[in-house]
């Protein structure tokens, strides 16, 4: 399933599928140089959008990709070869090696699947590192896969040119390979795992805590985008004939990565961009190389100049457009509006359907940061249908609390408990589908995808993904938002001058898409952390009468942490008082406004 | 006897010589990465003869040289693109890198477009053996060279040997070549090493063989730059003193820069600057255009390459057409180039031509001669 409206993927296939086709008819008819000029940029692109497919949707920069890209060049190469070059130029090969000879179209195929599980084996370790550790790995990668075809010389001529492969790429293979990676590049990227990971992109914490487990779909993206790259290595080794391990290497590394980047990572639109970019670049550059005649001034011949021109399109590109010439979104998504909610408030079936009373219980929770005790000991039940409000003073361990009991922490000591069911250990995820979903203090948006798709990321990543589509767009209209389902959520709280007055009454937004987030998780208890910071009187009020109406209409539980006492007040069946990590107090309202313990730690001595 | 006469006639009409205009040569060399340090030069002396022949009127009076150039990065895949730019211009012949294997990947753009290429300065003579009827070298083979030195240390009295080796191009494993000829002379091989192109640090190496129980009289290697200097630098601090042999890699303007370290060290290479030889010729030629000394006899390679294509429009009578190019070149005979006499006739394309053996000295060059090898004692060639 794609998540994207169906106008998007449609326009975006058959603007591939034409240009792709245009291009090659006007290289054709242009004759064998530009056939063979596109031919190139076709593999390239193959393997651009292939890292595109990683890099792009998870964030983690690959350095490592052309790994992939040559173990796909070698393993179909060795299957192509003619037995008898075989024998002339690698003597030691085993003999079921020697013997073998398939047909392109096969090795094509073996070369991907062999690629496939040797990406699956290398992700399962890879996965386990975050940011630039991931980063640096990927190097690493590199460097052992380029080892290991120079060291292998028995099956790879080691450093020596791997040559005699048959040259079988034709323009219109690469075409129609090309046209079929975009088009897969294209529907991960909105497809359930690609949405998924693109949140985990943008904001890891959140995307956990609405039931995103980001190792899982980086992976599926590593395996594809690894077969893409085979896909990429297998048709340029047989469109050359003849390669060695340093076209796998550094240099073709920066060259893709270059497109990729001054294109722009995170769309196949910016890896198409890109491509085009560099190739007209360095085949202008390339002419230039062997000294040129420019209006009767002699220039001599420099070599290197295509090196340096990418190094400096680069630069421009880092300083004028550093999310790449395409930016953030696909061409397509500029041209066509986005998803678009009925903002009339529809009581689905969704809405009406009875929560899991199960509260849930933290037990003696002790959290500990080095010397320091966060929270000592404190045991708490969220109930469904009741508002609890969670209040201290600022370090008083009220967010450390909410973490614990979400999964972000593991507490130092203490069980967090729902029913039978014990997630003490649980990661964010798994908290997230049994039924507890959370907001943050500090705004946690998927900055760069919309308002729905903010929403149905929670929708599709919790509860097997059922009713997702229902689930997200009930929470849309439950919180308001449906006017800016299709806008970015970076730009609700940003408005231009003129529009100031709207951009005042925007400012709020972001928040209420975060718990609008949280509902489409169809949850049964809900935490807030300071839901009502940044808003208005008239805002914080809007939002408590829609808090109480969901905990009224649908009994979701709620766990509420605010500095608006008022709002507490209010809102709150019950009330727990945090002081330096202890609870010093618990009770209904107006039991804990005359509790002198708590006028204490609010006010001090008098 | 009319009739005859007529025909004579006719004949000689149709025999007449139909010379075209220009010959268009492509050449795809590394001016960059690994190989530069050759193929630069290669391409200084290859522009000095064509640059002669074309202020000459060109080939024959009649034909001038065309070049395009294109840089292939010391690399494979890079060779494989450029060739194939260049067999789409049209060029008559191809000038290929100068290590077999850029030039290997070549191959099949090469046969199938039927054009002949001659590889700047492969010395490995599998390239022609693997690269069929199209493929040609320009300089003299690995196994010739290897029995050529190891006839000489022979001859020195040495009798025990060391070779040193990298299995990473064909050209860098001539030590194997070495040995078999040294062994057949009736030498002892003590051992040997390998390591990979662009190394550096070789004091492992060096350490092992400082240890052996009996230091071996030569050490042979046909490593280059960057790796031969570091090589020959740790072997001199480790405290071994064998005569160090090298091959033509490190005929380079480095290995006369080496001071103390440098000095003793015997190579081959395609030829010597004797006194009133073409080479010395070449090398005031070379001083009086670039108005600096020949470093290398590199450039004199570069010189003899074109005369090899000059030699083989004429053969061809003037023709530019590239089947009938590369059988003239097949059959070429005493072209005399500016290192030595070349011949292609009756070899399957690695040429017959002179392998002159020099020695550092005072940073300098010292001529020990150019022995012709006992054909019988040239190893086969082989894919190692």
């Amino acid at each position: 399933m794609t998540t994207s409206p169906a106008r998007h993927l449609l326009a975006s296939l058959a603007g591939i599928i034409v240009l792709a086709i245009t291009a090659t008819l006007v290289a054709s008819a242009l004759g064998p140089a530009s056939e063979r000029i596109l031919t190139v940029f076709f593999i390239s692109l193959i393997a651009v959008v292939g890292m595109g497919v990683y890099s792009g949707n998870s964030g983690i920069l690959s350095f490592g990709h052309l790994s992939f890209m040559g173990v796909g060049a070698y393993v179909s190469g060795l299957l192509t070869l003619p037995a008898q070059m075989k024998m002339a130029t690698l003597p030691k090969l085993p003999d079921w090696l020697a013997a073998a000879e398939t047909g392109f179209f096969s090795a094509i195929l073996i070369a991907v699947v062999v690629t496939s599980v040797l990406a699956l084996i290398v992700g399962l370790a890879l996965n386990r590192l975050e940011g630039s550790a991931a980063t640096i790995a990927t190097l690493g990668l590199l460097i052992i896969t380029h080892g290991v075809i120079i060291g292998w010389r028995d099956v790879t001529r080691g450093s020596q040119s791997f040559f005699g492969v048959p040259r079988e790429t034709t323009l219109w293979a690469a075409a129609v390979f090309c046209i079929l990676a975009l088009i897969a590049a294209r529907l991960y990227r909105d497809s359930v795992s690609g949405l998924r990971l693109r949140a985990g992109r943008e904001n890891a914490i959140a995307a956990g805590a609405v039931g995103v487990n980001i190792r899982k779909e980086r992976l599926i993206s590593w395996v594809l985008s690894a077969a893409i790259m085979a896909l990429s290595g297998a048709l340029i080794a047989h469109f050359l004939g003849a390669f060695s391990p340093k076209k796998f290497y550094f240099a073709d590394t920066f060259l893709l990565l270059a497109m990729l980047i001054v294109g722009g990572m995170s769309t196949v639109t910016g890896a198409i961009t890109g491509a085009v970019t560099i190739t007209l670049v360095t085949e202008i550059l390339r002419r230039f190389e062997g000294g040129f005649n420019l209006a009767g001034l002699e220039m001599p011949a420099v070599f290197g100049t295509t090196q340096i021109g990418i190094g400096l399109i680069i630069l421009f590109a880092m300083f004028r457009k550093p999310d790449g010439l395409a930016g953030l979104k696909e061409l397509e998504e500029r041209f066509f509006p986005g998803h678009r909610v009925d903002p009339a408030q529809t009581v689905t079936a969704g809405a009406v359907k009875p929560v899991d009373p199960t509260p849930l219980q933290g037990q003696n929770l002790t959290m500990r940061f080095g010397g320091l005790v966060a929270v000592r000991d404190v045991s708490i039940t969220v109930n469904s249908g009741e508002i609890l409000g969670l209040i201290g003073p600022n370090g008083s361990g009220k967010t450390t609390l909410l973490n614990m009991l979400s999964g972000v922490l593991a507490p130092s000591e203490g069980t967090v408990r729902r029913g039978d069911t014990d997630l003490t250990q649980a990661k964010p995820y798994e908290v997230a589908n049994h039924g507890i979903a959370r907001t943050f203090q500090n705004i946690r948006l998927f900055d760069t995808l919309t308002v729905y798709q903010n929403v149905l990321i929670a929708a599709l990543s919790t509860k097997n993904g059922e009713r997702a589509v229902e689930r997200c767009e009930t929470a849309i209209q439950a919180m308001g938002i449906s006017q800016f389902a299709g806008s970015d959520a970076n730009t609700l709280s940003y408005g231009d001058q003129r529009r100031v007055e709207i951009a005042r009454a925007l400012a709020c937004e972001p928040r209420r898409v975060e718990i609008a987030r949280a509902l489409a998780c169809e949850p049964s208890l809900l935490f807030l952390d300071e839901p009502a910071a940044g808003m208005n009187r008239e805002e914080t009020d809007d939002l408590m009468a829609t808090l109480q109406k969901l905990t009224g209409d649908l009994g979701l539980g709620v766990l509420i942490v605010d500095h608006d006492l008022k709002l507490i007040n209010q809102l709150c069946d019950r009330i727990m008082v945090l002081n330096e990590g202890a609870e010093i107090a618990q009770g209904a309202p107006e039991d804990i406004r005359k509790n002198p313990a708590v006028i204490e730690a609010y006010l001090g001595h008098s | 006897m009319k009739k005859l006469l007529t025909l004579t006639t006719i004949g000689a009409l149709l025999a007449a010589p139909s010379f075209a205009d220009t010959l268009r040569i492509g050449a795809a060399t590394a001016q960059t990465g690994g190989l530069a340090p050759y193929d630069a030069p290669v391409m200084e002396g290859i522009h000095i003869a064509i640059d002669e022949i074309n202020a000459a009127g060109g080939i024959g009076g009649t034909t001038k040289i065309e070049l395009i150039e294109k840089d292939v990065r010391s690399d494979a895949a890079q060779t494989s693109i450029a060739v194939q730019e260049l067999v789409d211009t049209g060029v008559s012949a191809l000038i290929l890198p100068c290590d077999a294997d850029p030039s290997l990947a070549a191959i099949g753009i090469v046969s199938s477009a039927e054009i002949p290429a001659i590889s700047t300065c492969a010395s490995s003579p599998t390239l022609p053996m693997i690269g069929g009827d199209y493929m040609f070298a320009n300089f003299p083979g690995d196994n010739v060279q290897a029995t050529v030195s190891a006839a000489w240390a022979q001859e020195q009295g040495h009798d025990t040997a060391y070779i040193i080796y990298s299995p990473d191009s064909q050209y860098t494993t001539m030590p194997l070549y070495f040995a078999e000829v040294f062994e057949k002379m009736g030498g002892t091989v003590l051992g040997q090493d390998t390591h990979s192109i662009g190394q550096q640090d070789f004091s492992a190496i060096a350490t092992r063989i400082a240890a052996l129980p009996e230091q071996p009289d030569v050490i042979m290697t046909s490593s280059y730059e960057p790796d031969f200097p570091s090589m020959l630098k740790a072997l001199r601090s480790a405290g071994v003193t064998s005569q160090m042999i090298g091959s033509d890699g490190i005929d380079s303007p480095t290995t006369f820069s080496l001071g103390e370290a440098g000095e003793g060290v015997v190579f081959t290479t395609a030829g010597y600057a004797e006194e009133g030889s073409p080479l010395e010729a070449f090398n005031a030629k070379y001083k009086e255009t670039t108005g600096k000394d020949s470093e290398t006899v590199f450039n004199a390679v570069g010189y003899d390459l074109i005369k090899v294509i000059e030699a083989a429009v004429l053969a061809a009578d003037g023709s530019t057409d590239p089947k009938a190019l590369r059988d003239a070149i097949a059959n070429l005979e005493n072209v005399q180039g500016a290192t030595s006499a070349i011949t292609y006739k009756g070899t399957d394309g690695m040429p017959v031509r002179q392998v002159s053996l020099i020695r550092v000295k005072d940073a300098g060059r010292e001529f020990l001669g150019s022995p012709s090898p006992d054909a019988a004692l040239i190893p086969a060639p082989r894919m190692q």
